[in-house]
């Protein structure tokens, strides 16, 4: 048999790591399978129809649509709003900044990454929804597009410095080519370094948008907390509900417990598959710009 | 408008807070117990945002005397507290309800056991901007028609030409069940009306301070400026919600607050318990603003009728 170099020493270290990536690598693995498990009751009870029922009252229905559709429209909104101002900053620091400027503009953006769910949720609550409601003469503030304006500001570090850094992939020589060519330094960016780095931007993009999806403490204070599809369906300045805030007020009642615990669960497989998805995209993406 | 809840919107985010931690508190409450048991015994205490109030001080002052025992007071809500007692991940559940017969089948090994505490009543309230313009009470009719979403305007029930914000609980809530017992005649009555849905008494209450044209439930204790109590109306009576006309059975929407154990309480959990019946765990009872259980059946009672 081939030795490959990799194998050629199986001493104690060998085991070790080997253990530890093991149980790192299957913890998601076993995730995946018990979320699935546990959800089969409501699939049991409500068939298939569990995915595009609008209906969610514990004890009697169990429908998923309004959740999903809720945490749709909140991220797909949060990316909307993000993307000028994301990539407005990023070009800024990658393509006109230089040196200790850029660190500082970066050394900030990524401490804005590490502000906990809960401050974002906080300001939420006492100002956002306040300047929503008042800004744009609604009756109350909590909706769905407060939720995907604030969910906005939370990405907004993460996409802005990964695509910082796919436009600072770009080798330099590309950009000395386009000014010798004779464009201008718009031109510049815009023609040569953006599409040079469009994969690692579209990454970028994912991964927030897979953050995004996640988020629980800080949608849930302002999205509203209703499990329904508002009228018509693309009003975003009604109430709504997304999955993890779903799963977040009902999850201690429900505890382990009859098919509304396993319709929660279900609620977590479909988030865990739709970030996931996210994440390997962009991940693909990012990796690919390498 | 003036806004004077800052304090208590953080207050009510703490809460919040600790609302959707205890669920995580719940999942590991079997730890902590493993872990603590060396030096000193641990009761584990969680549940509605109603009762808490009253315990939380409580074993603050039961610790002092007791140094050995240790208390952790979460919050999540009576759905949580019957929950964590039925499946014995807590010593003692807090329940602003009564315990269903369908959570007592369900835990049914656990020979759930409810001890009142102290009484206290739900009140309709409404933003002070409603308030201040003349909604001083509500029929039980209205207010149910508030709820299905067949009035939607506080114009249609004389206050001011703006749409309603309704204000719905989370279903396993005792607050919600009391509430909808008294409105509809089912504890788990839906409500079409809602346009929101909150959590704890404190985040209901923040968010019907902020609003200036919102209605919603809460326990009598929570009452302040910025969210009003109003009264119930039966025909020309009007009925307040005040201390009194909860003694006195007058007022319509009154309950008991629980505490829940799994079988008899033993040991550290019993004494806690004795602590909150005994004449100073009652002071506690009623300095949080609810009713003791030893305060007499008022002579009003009696008297026929003390409501105005």
């Amino acid at each position: 048999m081939n030795k490959h170099p990799m194998f050629s020493e199986r001493g104690p270290a060998f085991w070790w790591t080997g253990f530890t990536a093991l149980i790192a690598s299957g913890t998601i693995f076993i995730l995946f399978v018990s979320l699935v498990i546990e959800s089969v009751p409501v699939f049991k009870a409500e068939g298939i129809s569990f995915l595009w029922g609008t209906d969610w009252f514990a004890g009697e229905a169990y429908g998923a649509l309004p959740m999903v559709f809720g945490s749709l429209v909140v991220t797909g909104l949060a990316v909307v709003i993000v993307l000028p101002f994301a990539l407005g900053s990023a070009i800024l620091t990658s393509e006109f900044l230089n040196g200790r400027l850029r660190l500082m503009v970066k050394a900030a953006m990524e401490l804005l990454a590490g502000v906990p769910g809960i401050i974002y949720g906080l300001m939420g609550i006492a100002l956002l929804t306040v300047w929503v409601r008042d800004v744009f003469g609604l009756i109350d503030g909590n909706t769905l597009f407060t939720a995907g304006l604030l969910l906005a500001v939370m990405i907004l570090p993460t996409v802005m410095t990964l695509a910082e850094d796919a436009l600072r992939a770009v080798p330099g020589e590309f950009r000395d080519t386009a000014l010798s060519l004779g464009l201008t330094r718009m031109e510049t960016v815009l023609k040569v370094v953006v599409p040079e780095a469009l994969p690692g931007l579209a990454g970028a993009v994912f991964l927030g948008l897979g953050r995004a999806m996640g988020e629980t403490i800080a949608v849930m204070l302002v999205i509203g907390g209703i499990d329904r599809i508002p009228q018509p369906w693309f009003n975003l300045f009604a109430p709504g509900q997304n999955i993890p805030s779903k799963i977040g007020r009902e999850a201690a009642e429900a505890l382990g417990f009859d098919v509304q615990w396993s319709a929660l669960i279900a609620l977590g497989l479909l988030l865990f598959v739709m970030v996931m998805t996210l994440t390997s995209a962009g991940n693909f993406l990012l990796g690919k710009a390498r | 408008m003036p806004r004077r809840f800052s304090m208590q919107l953080i207050m009510g985010i703490a809460l919040t807070l600790l609302g959707a931690g205890v669920s995580v508190q719940v999942w590991l409450g079997g730890w902590t117990q493993v872990f603590a048991q060396g030096s000193s015994t641990v009761i584990r205490v969680a549940g509605s945002t109603t009762v808490l109030p009253i315990v939380s001080p409580a074993a603050e002052r039961f610790q002092i005397r007791n140094p050995s025992v240790k208390i952790t007071v979460n919050a999540g809500g009576s759905g949580v507290g019957i929950h964590g007692a039925g499946t014995r991940r807590l010593d003692i559940g807090l329940a602003s309800r009564e315990i269903t017969p369908k959570e007592n089948n369900r835990y049914a090994s656990s020979q759930l056991n409810s001890i009142v505490i102290g009484r206290d009543a739900v009140a309709c309230v409404v933003s002070s901007e409603i308030f201040n313009s003349g909604v001083h009470s509500l029929s039980k009719q209205q207010i149910g028609d508030i709820y299905l979403g067949k009035i939607t305007n506080w114009q249609q029930v004389g206050g001011p030409d703006r749409s309603i914000i309704v204000i719905d609980k989370e279903t396993h809530r005792g607050t919600r069940h009391v509430f909808m017992q008294y409105l509809f005649g089912k504890p788990n009555a839906r409500a079409p009306g809602a346009r929101l849905v909150t959590g704890s008494n404190n985040e209901e209450q923040a968010k019907i301070a902020q609003s200036d044209a919102a209605i919603g439930m809460l326990s009598m204790a929570w009452i302040n400026d910025d969210v009003v109590g109003i009264g119930i109306r039966d025909g020309r009576q009007v009925i307040q919600p005040t201390l009194e006309n909860v003694r006195s059975g007058s007022f319509p929407i009154a309950r008991n607050l629980n505490l829940i154990t799994a079988g008899n309480p033993v040991g550290a959990a019993k004494q806690f318990i004795d602590y909150l019946l005994s004449p100073e765990g009652q002071k506690i009872v009623e300095a949080s603003g609810y009713i003791s259980i030893h305060s007499p059946q008022a002579v009003s009672q009696v008297a026929g009728s003390h409501s105005k």
